[in-house]
């Protein structure tokens, strides 16, 4: 083999406050070869990867470039040191124009006088256009392109730049097949120039097609490093999710009633499309899938956040619809986040504001507000979910996450629903507040509440549910029941391997 | 020392207020005269009564800039209902839906066609004016008669305006503190998403808070009308602004969310404390521009300094917190 | 739904200003119209306003209309320059462009109308200058009051009704403003520098508005045992510093000066609560504008510039002026 070690890193660690996403991390990208990276979601392959790029400064460890040691302080150098990465959500300024992007933050400037050498911008841009034949002019702005036309570009950049590493972060998770197709051969015909790939993605046909090594990452560990050849399929799904159980859940048999929810061929385009599911009496309802799955979507729809084009519901064996946020409450459904920060908390109020918002009816009545029966169910609700909070008056902000999640689970539970659910209940929040977020959850499946759970936590979803969905590209790919349950399973529903044993979809 | 650590967050800028008076009160001895107070609280009246207004809007992450332009259209109207009908209740009557009308619009431009506040009632601040200098083809009205009376007249000792003034704080106190709609407000300036989330019926938060802003303006109209004994098109210029100053100085948040009524008349108090000495004591005109502003941005820095670092600690070290909470 | 309902409630609205406000647009072009048809030569004039929310200036230039009435060869189009150096000044090009034959500027400004004005004669239209004239435009003319003068008359009356060692308070208009700034220094001259005796108590800028003098005065009423006279740059703000003092009798016999001639003053005047003002006649500048106009139109002078008068009003003449601002409809 030829192929000498372009990239190496070794022994790299990073903490983050209470969680140590990357430990001791090994491994090598050999030149003009593409290096795929896999794992689950959080098993610290961005965050390597944003160390690789100098977003984030590792602990400890070393990278190597071309077997020297090189420091890495910020993005700027990394493009210096001929590295460029290409993001899974592309950022970039939609009112600029092709050739302002190309050249952003690397202008060329006019020797006498100081100012951008525009007209050396438009010949170097046309000319890079014309090579990869790409049929826009270099004024075409980036909001009248498409996604794939817009990640070719920052391919084109990368290549401008002379990079011989270039990182792609999940870069078909927005294209369709046909751009894929584009994608690849680019991708043949850098490798093809010498170039290093980096390539993160979860689809395990794509990796199995364009990898020539995978590197498996798990709790920001590196599991695995070999060449494709001698991976399969099921061998790499068993490395990525791999672990034993180590956690306990604080699962309880609970009797599982009627029907309380039952959604039928919700269809929103282009989001997802015939979803058909649902939840009884004291069930809780997984929903599992990779990121863009469309199942945050779905859930958004169901409670009105998001419009719906077609599709029937029924909640308690009732036909309704749901317009706005107010239907779903009043119906009794409730949903929690994933996103906290932005749909959760009024950051700026209190705790106990933020728990009667919901429920303004039970604290104020038609003149005055009850201050002190606000109080009562607010500590009292906050005693029955263990809120540490050093008053109810303490604003939301200065709490922990996982106080914060339970504050809104209060929220939740103070409209006393038949239906909660919770997107990502358990996400950024530390291992002793999850256990007792379970145990909440337990509690309401024990008072009769239907409750889904939508996590890209698998031996969470394993743990908890009754009964798991797996959604993939927008729509649902399987039904687990308590039997089945395996992580092996429901990634091979998630990535695609195999679907439709429900036969409700295409 | 507890308690006045506390204190000094919480009331910071009634600190200010608190130094203010007694510094106003030893540089000039006719400071704290019982007339020179009936005089600020009726100069403030008008101002106050769109502070309150105002400071219910920012606190839902809205704004009115077209607040004196609506106050003169209002205030004219009214003025020209009186002189024709010789009704004060219709004249009050006709103040407030011409408030009410302008401010609909206002908040049919932010909520239903979302256009930014400040361009929207920029655009109203505009068309109110030339409205009102349309109507009365730039002439001021005269000849009154009694409707001075509201503007110019006490109950008792305490000049009906300040009366006004009152009512409107203890209102803009209840509305934010008692109601439903108060905590929807805080809500939806504080968050909006997450007010839609938590079933806040936005639209019409932003429209009953507007509606009620349109009362307050239109009222002040006709108190402002009654007080200058004139129906003036091209009064109450800038007044959205020394309201928005009151406002702020009062510690309203501009990012939405924070804001009380006490806080918006301690903040008038102080401006007009503060425009009243340099009167009192002759401080020349341009001089006393550069001190107002001066002045009114070191208040705010105070006040941002002594809540905001409180914030910064709510942001930056709310894990150490938590252990010491925990460990506690 | 209910945003639909909300939406076509605000157009509703909206429209309805619209259409107020509109009418007077669609007036106008329809006297064009006649214009058009009648075939006659008529002579294109256009008079640039100030501002039409300045309260004299809306006076003059409905009195300008007025007068352009009895003009058959005249077709007269008013515009606004909004207080704005900036707008008149484009309003005055856009005069250039449209080819009208004789243009009136009531500057915002004199000196930034100046260039302007002197593109007007560089372009051959006729030009007048009025209510500040803007002097020394080689072939313009100008029709203005003496702000000096003005203010002059009443500061000479002054001299004799303000008592010795008298303690008094100015008022003063927007600074930068050239009537303002006259009329100021006409009383400096006129009154001031030769009663060093009297001592100024108060003096602010009301920016000729008066809840902005109503607020300076209380203040004053407060800091002085006493104030002898209003001395104010204007009408508006003398009649806000009455308005404070209004029925107490401390101040019953304080003087108070103004300038304009305002409705307001003059029946200030008649209760003998204010001393005097100077009448800034807008009839009288309107005839004379329209006058110089035709005159400069059909050929009988080349330049022309003159002066109203500039007459005091006080309790003796009070009742005259009172007949003339209800002819004009300014009292009922």
């Amino acid at each position: 083999m030829d192929a000498s070690i372009k990239l190496r890193v070794s022994n790299i660690e990073k903490s983050f406050p209470g969680v140590k996403a990357l430990n001791k991390i090994d491994f090598s990208v050999k030149k003009g070869t593409v290096h795929v990276l896999c794992g689950e979601n959080g098993a610290g392959k961005s965050t390597l990867m944003k160390i690789i790029n100098g977003v984030y400064q590792p602990d400890s460890g070393q990278i190597l470039i071309d077997e020297k040691p090189v420091k890495i302080n910020n993005p700027m150098q990394a493009r210096k040191l001929g590295i460029s990465m290409i993001f899974q959500e592309l950022n970039f300024v939609k009112e600029l124009s092709v050739e302002e992007n190309l050249f952003l933050g690397r202008l060329p400037v006019k020797k006498i006088g100081g100012s951008v050498d525009w007209k050396k911008v438009r010949r170097e841009t046309e000319a890079l256009l014309a090579a990869e034949q790409l049929p826009y002019s270099p004024t075409t702005q980036l909001k009248d392109l498409s996604v794939s036309d817009i990640q070719m570009l920052e391919i084109i950049k990368a290549v401008s730049n002379k990079s011989d590493i270039i990182i792609m972060d999940e870069p078909t998770s927005a294209i369709t097949l046909k751009e894929v197709e584009r994608l690849f051969a680019k991708i043949k015909e850098l490798k093809a120039r010498g170039v290093s790939i980096i390539y993160i993605s979860h689809k395990m046909d794509e990796i199995f097609r364009i990898a020539d090594d995978i590197t498996i990452f798990r709790d920001g560990t590196v599991v695995d490093s070999r060449p494709k050849d001698q991976l399969d399929m099921e061998t790499l799904i068993n490395l990525m999710v791999g672990r034993k159980l180590t956690n306990t859940y604080p699962k309880e048999t609970v009797a599982i009633g009627d029907d309380l929810l039952v959604v039928d061929a919700y269809n929103q385009p282009g989001v997802f499309h015939d979803v058909s599911f649902h939840v009884k009496q004291g069930e809780i309802v997984g929903f599992a899938g990779l990121m863009g799955a469309g199942r945050t979507e779905v859930m958004r729809a169901l409670v009105g956040l998001d419009p719906l084009l077609s599709g029937r519901m029924s909640i308690k064996g009732k036909e309704t619809s749901i317009n706005n946020v107010r239907d779903s409450i009043e119906q009794g459904m409730v949903m929690l986040s994933e996103d906290r920060r932005r749909y959760g908390i009024i950051p700026v109020r209190s705790v106990m504001e933020n728990t009667t918002l919901s429920s303004l009816h039970k604290v104020f009545n038609r003149f005055r507000r009850h201050k002190k029966e606000e109080r009562r169910l607010v500590s009292d609700a906050f005693q029955h979910m263990k809120v540490k909070s050093p008053s109810l008056d303490t604003v939301i902000a200065s709490l922990s996450g996982g106080n914060q999640q339970k504050v809104l689970l209060a929220k939740s539970m103070l409209r006393d629903p038949d239906v909660l659910i919770l997107d990502e209940p358990t996400r950024g929040i530390d291992v002793g507040a999850k256990f007792e977020i379970y145990k909440l959850v337990t509690d309401m499946a024990k008072e009769g509440k239907g409750i889904i759970m939508v996590s890209s936590e698998l031996p969470e979803l394993i743990g908890m549910c009754d009964r798991i969905y797996v959604m993939a590209k927008g729509t649902i790919m399987g039904e687990l029941t308590k039997e089945r349950f395996s992580q092996e399973l429901i990634m091979k529903y998630a990535t695609g391997t195999i679907a439709n044993d429900r036969g409700n979809t295409d | 020392m507890k308690f006045w650590y506390t204190a000094r967050k919480k009331y910071s800028i009634h600190f200010v207020l608190v130094f203010l008076f007694i510094f106003c009160t030893f540089a000039n001895p006719n400071f704290l005269s019982v007339n020179n107070m009936t005089n600020i609280s009726t100069q403030l009246a008008v101002t106050t009564i769109l502070a309150f207004g105002a400071t219910m809007l920012i606190i839902s992450g809205m704004l009115d800039l077209s607040a004196g332009s609506v106050l003169a259209l209002s205030g004219v109207f009214a003025v020209s209902v009186y002189k024709s009908t010789g009704s004060m209740i219709l004249a009050i009557l006709a103040g407030i839906l011409t408030g009410v009308v302008c401010n609909v619009i206002n908040a049919v431009m932010i909520s239903t066609f979302k256009t930014p506040p400040f361009i929207a009632t920029l655009a109203m601040m505009a068309v109110a004016r030339g409205v009102a200098l349309y109507f009365t083809q730039g002439q001021n009205i005269l000849q009154l008669g009694d409707f001075v009376k509201i503007g110019q007249g006490t109950l008792g000792i305490i000049p009906i305006p300040v009366i006004f003034l009152i009512a409107f704080g203890i209102l803009t106190w209840y509305l934010l503190n008692h109601t439903r709609f108060g905590r929807s407000l805080y809500a939806v300036g504080g968050n909006e998403e997450a007010a839609v989330a938590s079933g806040i019926n936005v639209h019409k938060i932003k429209y009953t808070a507007f509606i009620i802003n349109g009362i307050f303006v239109g009222i002040a109209g006709v108190l402002f009308m009654a007080r200058v004994n004139a129906g003036l098109p091209n009064g109450a210029i800038n007044y959205e602004f020394t309201a928005l100053t009151a406002s702020i100085v009062g510690g309203t948040s501009f990012s939405g969310g924070i804001g009380t009524a006490g806080g918006t008349l301690v903040g008038a108090f102080i401006v007009g404390f503060l425009d009243n000495i340099m009167n009192l004591n002759g401080v020349n005109s341009y001089l006393q521009q550069i001190i107002r502003g001066g002045i009114i941005a070191l208040a705010v820095i105070y006040d941002i300094r002594t809540k905001g670092r409180r914030t910064k600690q709510i942001l930056g070290n709310s894990e150490k917190k938590n252990e010491q909470k925990q460990t506690n | 739904m209910k945003k639909l309902v909300y939406g076509a409630l605000s157009l509703l609205l909206l429209s309805g200003m619209m259409t107020g406000c509109g009418s007077n647009n669609k007036a106008s072009s329809d006297a064009n119209a006649a214009n058009g048809d009648s075939g006659a030569k008529k002579y294109k004039v256009a008079y640039v306003a100030r501002a039409q929310s300045d309260s004299f200036a809306a006076w003059l230039a409905n009195a300008v209309k007025e007068e352009a009435k009895k003009y058959p060869n005249m077709k007269l189009d008013v515009f606004d320059g909004q207080a704005n150096d900036d707008k008149e000044n484009s309003v005055i090009e856009n005069a250039i462009t449209n080819k009208y034959d004789l243009v009136i500027v009531q500057p915002n400004n004199g000196e930034a109308q100046r260039p302007y004005v002197e593109k007007l004669i560089k372009a051959g239209i006729f030009a007048i200058t009025t209510n500040a004239r803007i002097s020394g435009i080689e072939g313009a003319s100008s029709v203005d009051a003496q702000p000096y003068e003005q203010a002059a008359v009443n500061a000479r009356a002054a001299l004799e009704q303000i008592p010795q060692n008298a303690k008094v308070v100015v008022l003063d208009g927007p600074s930068g403003n050239f009537h303002a700034e006259e009329r100021r220094k006409s009383w400096q001259t006129e009154f001031f520098d030769k009663r060093p005796d009297v001592k100024i108590v108060g003096e602010q800028i009301a920016n000729w508005n008066k809840d902005e003098a109503m607020k300076y005065m209380e203040d004053w009423v407060q800091s002085n045992d006493n104030i002898d006279a209003v001395i104010s740059m204007n009408d508006n703000m003398a009649a806000g510093a009455l308005e404070v003092v209004k029925g107490n009798p401390k101040y019953q016999n304080m003087l108070a000066y103004g300038v304009d001639g305002t409705a307001e003053a003059v029946l200030l005047i008649k209760d003998g609560k204010m001393t005097s003002t100077t009448l800034q006649n807008a009839f009288e500048l309107a005839e004379k504008l329209l006058d110089a106009s035709n005159k400069l139109l059909t050929g009988e002078s080349k330049q022309i510039d003159t002066d109203i008068g500039n007459p005091l009003i006080n309790k003796d003449n009070v009742d005259e002026y009172i007949e003339l601002l209800k002819k004009a409809g300014a009292i009922q």
